[in-house]
């Protein structure tokens, strides 16, 4: 009993002493999957030796309920904050929360979202297509509405947009185009309503569900990995920029810089491309079995966003879409 | 710290203050913000905005559902832990020393880690079971769906009922059984025996054991997020889960999340009071200084059935999601056919020596539950003796606020700790470990202090008088005679506390910072993000860990007891 005490106390002991020991660090909340963030970080810490990195790696909606409960408690942690959600950025610019950095490598972007006042760039234009699972859908869908067909019947799923920020812009991105009876349709087909982004990819792989809405580089990763997975971008295309912003006030503003300037650039993009999803740059080689569309094109065809005023209508949209997809109504 | 006597007594007096003080700051504050926050908009009571919240169609539908889920996994498991309770320690089941153990082996299991093992067992399209039962009765029709509300109460059944089982198989343990053989003497039959001596006796322990299973299960995140938010199912918990993911960056939704755990504490309070007059109307004292091995029911021809009831309980319960989530994590991909071509080592390698994420993950947690496990523990123990054994006015308020933390979902102490424990007062522990430590105390009290005032509750006052009359002082006392006898419940306590810790996911799921994840945080994080494959190497490590963690202690503490036994 003795003995064990003794044990638990040491344990303790070693916890207090490894929690006092804190480095200053930048600090990146992104909803990139690790896969990703994991590559930029091992470039960037080869450019950059003498910075303490750490990403704190989370959907947009949990990234930003963080940022709320931090700022309630008046002590922001992120310095760098990096999701797919534009209405966001926004609304953190319009409260101030953000700091303005123009990167010199700014002037390449090419995205369909731009604040001219530099308070956040885009880094990556996330796509979104149809996710299938080719064991049981054999011929690609064209259209966004060929998902209201017999063969998706009960085993189509979208991400919920409360939790994820491409899950809520491809609905705000389809209602647009469709109004909201398309999803009543989906919802009459018997449309799942998931969870997380990735989730519902893997759900498909498995065969939980035959198709759903997909981001480009978790699917793209699941199909290298054997995956029976391929993935359809009908011509209106859902892209989704995400910005890269500072937090105001930072103490690591030049490393918080430094992290920007590399997400960039030409290396920074490549990673990005390398990785199956859309670089903001046009200067990069895409991967040769990338089935995304050229990044210019991309942008040209991209179903037109209100990014700006989707921030007032986000809570709507989430609750109209929810009335519609849960079950039971 | 000048005479031995004068240092004894102020070492006894230091720690009774620190617990109190530990149950006020740790427990109580927490609770207080979050209905300050609840109530008080803009510095002025708010009661209309509490009651839209609360009359909304949705919250009045998912509270319906949360108790209705808790009513059903409580009856279900009380009936489930006292059985096997009963079978492994006053019957002739064979090997049931092993069995003892065997059960309690669910209670490593994480919930969310059960849930998602039957999902990939039983959901309908893809399950592999269904997808078996398809290919063998050629029908597109699942054998069972796992998503909706009966999918919720077997999964939390069959992770919940150790509850009961511990405390059931403990009290039934240290019962002294000469009263149950008076009453065969005096020619009652088992029957009797068990309604009138059986049954009251361990009262105390199955009400215990229930309350522990209802309160758990009103605030449990995993099981119903995971089984029921994709067919329309929501509970309290998993309705705040939402409201506050739903909040981008704006405090309103997070207000109305606390509003909605008001609510729950309401309900706690009401199982507290009733559970309050159970004990109440039946109050016994049943370790009275003998030790006497208990009389072994022999089961004759039910032997072997009850036996095979029980592997077979066990096979499906721990076997085969175990199983499972073992095999998945070897896929390369997960949908992939469970085929040895598709194997390999990679996602062990990867979460174990590569991922800074997992390796971290599996760090913190092991010394967060530990720590945090040691000292609830102490901490309890001392409280239930001034609850149990002092006779003082208005304890019954200082036992609510103990179990209080406990009837929040995990989500909503974790506010309030951030509410608390983020510069208001002057400390901020945001973003450290501390801060998940100072919410699994206030989280975890409830359980020390049930399972020490259980144990207290069965020590007879004579003992400490006697040992007062032979001329030891309190601390004397308390250390000598009542701390050994206690044991059992301090040790109980302690691994009540660091096995749910060790895999804890709803507290540290919004308490975690980019170095501070939880291996529950990890395997929910992982799952959620797509990650399956992973998630299951992950969660494959975790239960390794935690059985092998377990059977350490165990082994530890056998150890020490047969050294003790033998020195007496």
């Amino acid at each position: 009993m003795k003995k064990f005490f003794a044990a638990a106390l040491l344990v303790s002991m070693i916890f207090v002493s490894s929690a006092a020991m804190a480095a200053e660090k930048l600090t990146v909340y992104t909803s990139m999957k690790d896969s990703l963030i994991g590559a930029l970080k091992d470039e960037f810490l080869k450019q950059h030796p003498d910075i303490e990195f750490d990403a704190y790696v989370a959907g947009a909606g949990k990234l930003m309920a963080k940022i709320a409960a931090e700022r309630e408690a008046g002590k922001l942690v992120v310095d760098v904050l990096w999701h797919s959600e534009v209405p966001d950025f926004y609304q953190l610019k319009k409260e101030g929360v953000l700091q303005a950095y123009k990167s010199p490598n700014a002037k390449f972007v090419d995205s369909p979202v731009e604040d001219p006042d530099g308070y956040f760039t885009p880094a990556r234009n996330g796509t979104l297509g149809i996710v299938y699972n080719t064991r049981f859908i054999k011929t690609a869908p064209k259209s966004w509405k060929d998902v209201l067909g017999a063969d998706y019947k009960d085993a189509f799923g979208i991400a919920d947009p409360a939790l994820s920020g491409t899950a809520y812009g491809s609905v705000a991105a389809l209602a647009k185009i469709y109004g909201w009876e398309y999803f009543e349709n989906i919802q009459k087909n018997g449309g799942i309503l998931g969870k997380g982004s990735g989730q519902v990819i893997d759900d498909t792989a498995m065969g939980d569900l035959v198709a759903c809405i997909g981001v480009d580089y978790i699917t793209m990763g699941k199909i290298k990995k054997g995956a029976t997975l391929a993935m359809a971008y009908p011509k209106e295309t859902i892209v989704l920029p995400s910005p890269v912003a500072i937090i105001k006030g930072t103490p690591n503003l030049s490393a918080a810089q430094k992290f920007v300037d590399f997400l960039l650039s030409k290396e920074g993009q490549q990673i990005i491309a390398n990785n199956y999803t859309l670089p903001v740059r046009d200067d990069v080689t895409m991967p040769a079995d990338s089935p995304l569309p050229k990044p210019h094109d991309a942008v040209v065809n991209a179903i037109k966003l209100d990014f700006e005023n989707m921030s007032s209508q986000k809570e709507a949209t989430i609750k109209q879409f929810k009335d519609i997809m849960r079950p039971g109504k | 710290m000048t005479s031995a006597g004068g240092k004894k007594f102020g070492m006894a007096e230091f720690i009774f203050l620190l617990s109190v003080l530990i149950l006020v700051v740790i427990v109580a504050l927490p609770v207080i913000l979050i209905f300050w926050t609840s109530f008080i908009v803009d510095g002025h009571l708010n009661m209309k905005a509490v009651m839209d919240t609360i009359m909304q169609e949705e919250t009045f539908q998912a509270l319906k559902m949360s108790i209705m889920i808790a009513a059903c996994v409580t009856v279900t498991c009380t009936f489930v832990g006292t059985l096997f309770a009963w079978l492994v320690t006053r019957t002739d089941l064979p090997f049931k020393e092993t069995m003892k153990v065997l059960f309690t082996v669910p209670f490593m299991l994480p919930a969310f880690i059960g849930a998602l093992a039957w999902k990939m067992l039983l959901s309908p399209r893809a399950g592999y079971i269904n997808q078996l039962w398809m290919a063998i009765t050629g029908t597109r029709s699942a054998l069972f769906n796992i998503y909706g509300f009966w999918g919720i109460v077997i999964i939390e059944t069959m992770y919940l009922f150790p509850f009961v089982f511990i405390q059931v198989s403990g009290a039934l343990e240290r019962m002294d059984p000469t009263l149950e053989e008076s009453a065969r003497i005096s020619g009652a039959g088992l029957f009797t025996i068990t309604r009138k001596i059986t049954i009251p006796l361990i009262m105390p322990a199955v009400v215990a054991g229930a309350l522990l299973v209802c309160l758990y299960s009103l605030s449990h995140f995993g099981t119903p997020a995971i089984l029921g938010t994709e067919v329309g199912i929501y509970t309290i918990p998993t309705m705040i889960y939402e409201l506050i993911h739903q909040s981008a960056g704006s405090f309103t939704a997070i207000r109305a999340a606390t509003v909605l755990s008001v609510v729950l504490v309401l309900s706690a309070a009401i199982i507290l009071y009733a559970q309050n007059r159970v004990i109440k109307s039946g109050r016994f004292q049943i370790i009275a200084g003998k030790s006497v091995r208990p009389t072994v029911l022999k089961l004759r021809g039910l032997r072997m059935p009850l036996f095979i009831l029980c592997c077979v309980y066990l096979l499906i319960t721990v076997v085969m999601p175990t199983v499972t989530i073992f095999l998945v994590g070897f896929l390369n991909t997960y949908g992939l056919p469970l085929a040895l071509e598709n194997m390999s080592w990679e996602n062990y390698r990867y979460v174990l020596f590569e991922w800074k994420l997992t390796k971290d993950a599996i760090w913190n947690s092991a010394y967060l539950s530990l720590s945090a496990a040691f000292v609830t523990m102490i901490a309890g123990g001392i409280i239930s003796y001034v609850l149990v054994k002092l006779k003082v006015r208005g304890k019954w308020f200082l036992e609510f606020l103990g179990m209080l933390p406990f009837s929040l979902p995990g989500t909503v102490i974790a506010l309030g700790v951030i509410l608390t424990w983020s510069g208001r007062f002057g400390v901020n522990l945001y973003n450290t470990a501390w801060i998940i430590f100072v919410a699994y105390i206030a989280r975890y009290m409830a359980f020390s202090l049930k399972s020490n005032s259980a144990a207290l509750e069965q020590v007879h006052d004579s003992l400490v008088e006697a040992s007062r009359a032979s001329g030891a002082t309190p601390w004397q006392s308390l250390r000598d005679v009542v701390i050994p006898l206690i044991r059992p419940g301090m040790v109980a306590a302690f691994f009540l506390i660091f096995l749910p810790a060790l895999r804890e996911l709803t507290t540290s799921v919004l308490l975690y910072g980019p170095t501070t994840r939880t291996i529950g945080v990890a395997i929910y994080t992982l799952n959620e993000d797509g990650e399956t494959v992973y998630a299951c190497a992950l969660a494959g490590i975790a239960l390794l860990l935690i059985v092998g963690g377990e059977i350490l202690i165990k082994r530890f503490f056998e150890k020490k007891r047969r050294v003790d036994n033998g020195g007496a």
